[in-house]
């Protein structure tokens, strides 16, 4: 390889940038173009984590016994009553699961 | 069409055409980056480039315009290489020992370190120092934008600079002034 002397650090540098030379792309691009994955549309779901919350939350209010909660004091939670405990839990997992819902589409960044 | 122009095109319609223009317009620095980074291992430097461009490609909606694209580019591109050196120790191999090379070597040792050229001269040095060299001296980057792109302190990118010219100065100037017998 011939080279001109380099006397000083811009002569390296000049050298560097002689030697930058462009490389062909022979396919490369069409390569990565065909290793692309198929982009996510984060907002269509962040809609349907909203929409599916939203659902659930009118379907929560119309359909579970709300007005028939029996309290749940202590001596109800040491009994163990399953008349008791059964509608709580599942009023408890129906709200957690709607407020999962709208947090993860609230903080969905693919 | 400007970088921009694209990167929306991307963004808003998912347009593959418009990231291959981004591609096509910067796979050259970034794959010779790439192999200097690989010390010429040509194959490897072309697949970090393209898991560099499908990273660009999935995480191009994080990219905010801040900075120029081909330093976001490149920030990515050391981002995988250091990746792959993590695993391969062939490539965490950092500079080569000068002191002992000087002392130790035989009259055809030193032959052969004086006929070093410019891609042997950027193999010897530290992956820091190379990655430096490589994105400010010959891609054109500020010390700014290199800092940016390797995640570096700006001190560590300027001294990295100046002591990898230092070197490669040496070392090509010892090339120059070998006479053959």
């Amino acid at each position: 390889m011939i080279m001109n002397q380099p006397e000083t650090g811009d002569a390296v540098e000049k050298l560097l940038r002689e030697q930058n030379q462009y490389v062909n792309d022979d396919g490369f691009t069409a390569r990565v173009v065909a290793a692309l994955p198929r982009r996510r549309r984060s907002w269509l779901r962040q809609i349907v984590l909203l929409g599916a919350a939203a659902i659930g939350s009118i379907l929560a209010v119309q359909w579970l016994p709300w007005g028939s909660l029996l309290s749940l004091d202590s001596s109800a939670l040491l009994s163990l009553s399953f008349q008791v405990l059964v509608p709580w839990m599942t009023m408890t997992v129906v709200v957690i699961s709607i407020a999962w819902a709208v947090v993860a589409a609230l903080q969905w960044d693919e | 069409m400007t970088d921009a122009d694209l990167i929306a095109r991307v963004l808003t319609q998912d347009d593959q055409n418009a990231f291959a223009e981004l591609v096509r317009r910067y796979q050259s620095p970034v794959r010779a980056f790439l192999a200097r980074m690989t010390r010429g291992d040509a194959h490897l430097a072309d697949d970090l480039a393209q898991e560099t461009f499908v990273k660009a490609w999935k995480k191009l909606h994080t990219y905010r315009g801040g900075s120029k694209f081909s330093t976001w580019l490149f920030g990515i591109a050391v981002n995988e290489f250091r990746n792959v050196a993590r695993q391969r120790k062939e490539l965490a191999l950092e500079e080569i020992d000068e002191v002992a090379s000087e002392e130790n070597q035989s009259a055809a040792d030193t032959r052969s370190q004086l006929h070093l050229d410019l891609t042997e001269a950027m193999k010897r040095l530290h992956s820091g120092e190379r990655a430096a060299v490589v994105l400010c001296c010959q891609n054109g980057l500020t010390h700014e934008e290199a800092a940016q792109a390797m995640d570096c302190p700006l001190g560590t990118v300027k001294t990295n600079v100046a002591r990898g010219k230092e070197k490669l100065k040496r070392w090509l100037l010892g090339y120059h002034d070998y006479e053959p017998a």
